[in-house]
C-alpha cells in the first residue's frame, strides 16, 4: 500500500537515481575536459564558456539532474532514520523548498549572462 | 519468532569489510553533496558575476580554509563519483562476484583519495 512519507515508489526513484546519475556521469568528464581544452582559468574564458545556449542547457540539465539525484538520495536516508512521519514530512518540504529554490537560482544566474 | 537476539551496533567496535565501508562512505559523500548543493550554486553564480568576483572566488580557495573545503569537497566528489561508477555496474551485473567486488572497493578508495592528493597537493605548488 502507498503511504504518506513512505517507500513504496521504490522503482520510479531506482530508474531516476540512475538516470540522473548516467547523465552526470557524462557531463562531468567532458565539462572538466572542455574547461582544460578551452583554457578558461580566467574570468573571460570561464564566461565566454556559458554564453552558448546548448551550454546553458546542458548546464541546467548537469544542475536539475544533481537536485533530482540528491533529492532521491535524502529521501532514503529520511526513510532510514527519520521514523517520526512528522518530523519526515517537514524534512522532505525543507529539501524541496531548497531545491526547487537552487534550480530557479541556476536559471537566473545561466540566463544573466 | 526468536525472542532475543545478540545486539551489536558498536561502531568503533565494529570490523566493516572494505564493500560496507566503501558503501558507507558513498552515503556519507552523498549527504554531504546534497547539503553542499546551494554553496556550489553560488560558487557558479558568484565566479560569473564580474571579473572581482571570479577572482575573489579564486583567492579564497587560496586560503587555508578555502583549500581545505577544496580538497574536501575534490575527494567527497570523486569517492562518490567513482562508487557510483561501481554501483552502476553491479545493476549491469559486472563484478558482483566477491573478489571483483573487493578490488573495485580498494579501486574505488584509492581512485579517490590519490586524486584528491594530486589536486590538492598541486594547488599548493
Amino acid at each position: 500500500m502507498r503511504r504518506v512519507g513512505g517507500a513504496h515508489r521504490g522503482i520510479d526513484m531506482w530508474l531516476m537515481q540512475r538516470a540522473s546519475a548516467l547523465y552526470m556521469a557524462l557531463f562531468l568528464p567532458i565539462f572538466m575536459a572542455a574547461v582544460m581544452y578551452c583554457g578558461a582559468f580566467g574570468y573571460a574564458g570561464w564566461r565566454a564558456m556559458f554564453v552558448p545556449l546548448p551550454m546553458k542547457l546542458a548546464t541546467l540539465l548537469f544542475v536539475a539532474a544533481l537536485l533530482v539525484h540528491g533529492w532521491i538520495g535524502m529521501r532514503e536516508i529520511g526513510i532510514d532514520y527519520v521514523q517520526h512521519l512528522g518530523v519526515r514530512l517537514i524534512y522532505y518540504f525543507i529539501f524541496a523548498m531548497l531545491y526547487l529554490a537552487c534550480l530557479a537560482w541556476t536559471v537566473a544566474i545561466l540566463w544573466s549572462i | 519468532m526468536p525472542a532475543k537476539r545478540p545486539f551489536f551496533l558498536n561502531l568503533l567496535i565494529i570490523r566493516l569489510p572494505v564493500g560496507g565501508m566503501v558503501s558507507i562512505l558513498h552515503r556519507v559523500t552523498g549527504a554531504a553533496l546534497s547539503v553542499a548543493v546551494p554553496f556550489l550554486i553560488y560558487l557558479l553564480g558568484r565566479s560569473l558575476r564580474s571579473a572581482e568576483d571570479f577572482h575573489a572566488v579564486a583567492d579564497w580557495f587560496g586560503t587555508p580554509l578555502g583549500w581545505l573545503i577544496l580538497a574536501g569537497l575534490t575527494w567527497i566528489t570523486l569517492h562518490h563519483f567513482f562508487a557510483g561508477l561501481r554501483h552502476l555496474g553491479f545493476d549491469l551485473g559486472w563484478g558482483e562476484d566477491r573478489e571483483p567486488a573487493r578490488l573495485t572497493a580498494w579501486l574505488t578508495l584509492a581512485l579517490g583519495i590519490g586524486l584528491t592528493l594530486l589536486v590538492a597537493i598541486g594547488r599548493l605548488i
